[in-house]
C-alpha cells in the first residue's frame, strides 16, 4: 500500500461520494458520466463458503457489464416496464474507509466498504454489504471510473440486485 | 365416509377441495387458497416432498472422493457425499450421537466427517470412525448396542449426471418417477459428448410467495411476452448501441414474435410437463457451432431440438431445466407458505470453446440471477400472485389454449420420437398446468 497522499485520496473519495450521491438521487445520466468509455463493471458470485468468482470468461458473476451495459440497466430503469423496478426502492449508500492502494501511472486503485440500506414496502428494510476495489483513472476531464469490482457479501438474497443498489 | 384430513396441528385440509378437474365439462380450476393455506403446506411437506425423488445436485459438483454437497429435501437437512469407491451416497445431515448436523460449508470436501460438537467421526460411506472417548464412556454392551453409523436417506440415483434423492422406501425407482419427461432431460445433458458441468458461480434467492406458483412460471409461456417484454427490448437497446454480433447477439426478439416463432407445451403426466419455443436466432446460440458434432451422435430430429428450440422442462415438484437464453439448472425450495428458497447454476457442455462459453455465460447472467434483466422480474410476478390469491374465495382458470389442445403428439414431439399426454400449439396456454396439479393432488390423497 502507499503512503497517505491527503490530496489524492479526498479527490478519490470525492469521486466515490459522488457515485453514491448520484445513484441515491436516481440522477442515471450523471451517475454514468462518472464511468469511462471503456469502463468494467463487476460483481463476483460466490464460488463456495470461501471465495468469489474470480475469472468472469469461464465463471458465472452477478454482473459483468460494459459501459453499455449499464446504459441498458438505466434503460431498464426507466422503462417503467420492469415488474421488479417500479416502484425502485429508496436506497441509501454508505460509502467509507476510503483507502488508495495503488497509483500506477494515471491510474490510481481504490478500495473501499460499503453498506446499502433500501427499503420498499413488499421487502421492507434490506441491509446489504461489502466491498469496491476501484481502479480511478485521471482523464481531460478529471478523474474516471475505469473499473469497478463490487463485492456483495450477501447471499439468500432477497429482491432485486441491480446498479442502484450495491 | 370419513373426510380424509391431513396437515399438522390438526389443521384440516382436502386436497380435492382445491381443484375443480372435470374434464368433460372442459373445466380446470385452482382454489386460490392452495397457495397460502398452512394445513395445505405442512401436507405438503409430507407427501409431495416426503414421497417423492427430489433433486439434490449435479455429478460435476461432487466428482472426487469426499467431495460433498449439502441441502434440504422438505425440513430435513441432507447431504451426498463421494466415497472412496466412486460412488454418491445420501445421509441425513445429523451426528449419530445427538443429532448435529455435519456439514461445515454448503459444497466442500472431507474424506472424514467430524462432528464438531463432541467429536464423533464418519467416513463417506457412513460409518462412524471414532467415538470420542468411547471406551471410557461406555460399557463393551452399551457400545455394541448404539447405532452410531449416519442415516442413509431411502433412495440416491443418478439420471444422466443429474442427482436425486428420496426420503421414501416406497418411492419406487428414479427411472419410473421420471418417466417421459427423460428424453426432455437429455436434451440438456446431451450437448457434449463429454458431459456438462456446473460452472463455478452460483445464487440463492429468496421469493415472498408460494414454492408451486415458482413450478408454474417455470412452464408459464404466457408470461414471457408481458413479464419479459422489458428484458427484449432492454437487450434490443444493448444490442443496438453496442453493435452486437454473431454470439454476442440475444434471441430476445423471439419474445417478442409470437406470430413467426414456433412453440408449443407438453403435459408429459407424472407432474412433468415443458413449454418450448424455435429459436429466434439459432446462430447466437453458443450450441449452435456444436451441430456437425451432435449430429454424429443424435438423430436429425433430436438436433433441431437441442440447436434450433429452446426450452424449458420442468421436473415435478421442484426442479427446473431451462434451456432458453442460456443452460441453468433451477431448484426452489419450500420453507413456509409464504416463503421459498431458490438456487440457480449454471451447465454447459464440457470442452466447449472460449468464446461459445463466455456467450454462454453473459447469456445466463443477462437471464438467471436475481441480478439479471428477467428473474427479478419473475420474483416480483410471483410474489404479486401470491399476496393477491389471499383475496378471499378466488379461483384461478387454468383455460388459456384449451381449445387447441389435443392428446398425444404433435409433429415437434414426434421428431424428437417421445411419448407425451397432451400437445398444445403455441407457447401461451395453460394445459401443461394440468399435468402437475393432476399429479399433485393423486400424491395429496395418498394415504
Amino acid at each position: 500500500m502507499i503512503p497517505f497522499d491527503a490530496t489524492l485520496t479526498a479527490e478519490a473519495a470525492d469521486l466515490l461520494n459522488r457515485e453514491a450521491y448520484l445513484l441515491d438521487r436516481r440522477q442515471w445520466d450523471d451517475w454514468i458520466a462518472l464511468y469511462a468509455e471503456d469502463a468494467v463493471y463487476w460483481a463476483p458470485a460466490f464460488a463456495s463458503d470461501d471465495e468469489m468468482t474470480d475469472d468472469p470468461d469461464n465463471d458465472v458473476s452477478l454482473l459483468y457489464m460494459d459501459r453499455n451495459g449499464l446504459e441498458a440497466r438505466i434503460f431498464r430503469i426507466e422503462s417503467g416496464d420492469s415488474y421488479a423496478s417500479d416502484p425502485l426502492p429508496w436506497t441509501a449508500h454508505l460509502v467509507t474507509n476510503i483507502l488508495v492502494t495503488d497509483i500506477r501511472g494515471d491510474q490510481i486503485d481504490v478500495s473501499a466498504s460499503w453498506l446499502v440500506h433500501s427499503f420498499k414496502r413488499i421487502y421492507g428494510s434490506i441491509q446489504r454489504g461489502g466491498l469496491y476495489d476501484y481502479t480511478l483513472r485521471r482523464e481531460a476531464a478529471g478523474l474516471r471510473i475505469a473499473r469497478k469490482k463490487i463485492m456483495v457479501f450477501d447471499d439468500r438474497i432477497t429482491g432485486p440486485l441491480d446498479i442502484y443498489n450495491i | 365416509m370419513e373426510k380424509k384430513t391431513l396437515g399438522a396441528k390438526g389443521a384440516a385440509c382436502d386436497p380435492a377441495s382445491y381443484i375443480d378437474d372435470r374434464p368433460g365439462d372442459g373445466v380446470f380450476r385452482l382454489r386460490r387458497a392452495v397457495y397460502g393455506d398452512p394445513a395445505v403446506f405442512e401436507a405438503e411437506l409430507d407427501r409431495i416432498f416426503g414421497r417423492c425423488w427430489n433433486y439434490i445436485c449435479h455429478e460435476s459438483q461432487i466428482t472426487a472422493p469426499g467431495d460433498y454437497f449439502a441441502t434440504r429435501i422438505g425440513r430435513h437437512p441432507i447431504f451426498v457425499i463421494r466415497g472412496d469407491d466412486g460412488a454418491p451416497r445420501g445421509f441425513y445431515d445429523s451426528c449419530a450421537h445427538r443429532g448435529t448436523r455435519l456439514t461445515r460449508r454448503r459444497k466442500g470436501n472431507a474424506r472424514t466427517l467430524t462432528c464438531r460438537y463432541h467429536g464423533w467421526c464418519f467416513n463417506a460411506e457412513g460409518r462412524c470412525t471414532l467415538v470420542r472417548g468411547g471406551d471410557e464412556g461406555y460399557t463393551r454392551e452399551a457400545m455394541a448396542a448404539l447405532d452410531t453409523d449416519l442415516r442413509p436417506i431411502a433412495g440416491l440415483d443418478v439420471y444422466k449426471g443429474f442427482v436425486f434423492g428420496c426420503l421414501d422406501d416406497a418411492a419406487g425407482s428414479l427411472g419410473d418417477f421420471l418417466g417421459d419427461v427423460r428424453p426432455f432431460i437429455d436434451l440438456i445433458a446431451d450437448q457434449s459428448p463429454q458431459g456438462m458441468e456446473v460452472l463455478r458461480g452460483d445464487s440463492t434467492y429468496m421469493m415472498k410467495a408460494n414454492w408451486k406458483l415458482q413450478t408454474e412460471n417455470s412452464t408459464d409461456g404466457y408470461h414471457v411476452a408481458s413479464v419479459h417484454r422489458n428484458f427484449a427490448t432492454t437487450l434490443g437497446y444493448r444490442e443496438q448501441i453496442s453493435g452486437a454480433d454473431g454470439m454476442a447477439k440475444t434471441e430476445a426478439s423471439r419474445i417478442l414474435d409470437l406470430h413467426n416463432i414456433g412453440s408449443g407445451g407438453y403435459d408429459l403426466a407424472g407432474g412433468h410437463m415443458i413449454n418450448w419455443s424455435d429459436r429466434g436466432n439459432p446462430r447466437a446460440a453458443p450450441l449452435w457451432d456444436s451441430r456437425d458434432e451432435l449430429l454424429k451422435h443424435h438423430s436429425e430430429g433430436k438436433v433441431r431440438w437441442l440447436v434450433e428450440r429452446g426450452q424449458t422442462v420442468t421436473v415435478f415438484p421442484n426442479l427446473l431445466l431451462n434451456d432458453v437464453a442460456s443452460t441453468c439448472i433451477r431448484q426452489w425450495r419450500p420453507l413456509a407458505p409464504d416463503l421459498t428458497e431458490i438456487d440457480t447454476w449454471c451447465l454447459a457442455p464440457i470442452g466447449e470453446g472460449a468464446e461459445q462459453r463466455r456467450a454462454r455465460i453473459r447469456k445466463y447472467e443477462d437471464f438467471f440471477f436475481p441480478s439479471s434483466l428477467a428473474v427479478p422480474d419473475d420474483v416480483s410476478a410471483m410474489e404479486g400472485a401470491h399476496d393477491g390469491s389471499l383475496a378471499g374465495g378466488g379461483w384461478s382458470e387454468f383455460a388459456l389454449s384449451r381449445h387447441t389442445m389435443i392428446d398425444g403428439p404433435d409433429d415437434a414431439a414426434r421428431e424428437l420420437g417421445v411419448n407425451v399426454r397432451t400437445s398444445n400449439p403455441g407457447r401461451e396456454s395453460e394445459t401443461p398446468f394440468y399435468s402437475f396439479y393432476r399429479e399433485w393432488l393423486r400424491r395429496m390423497e395418498r394415504p
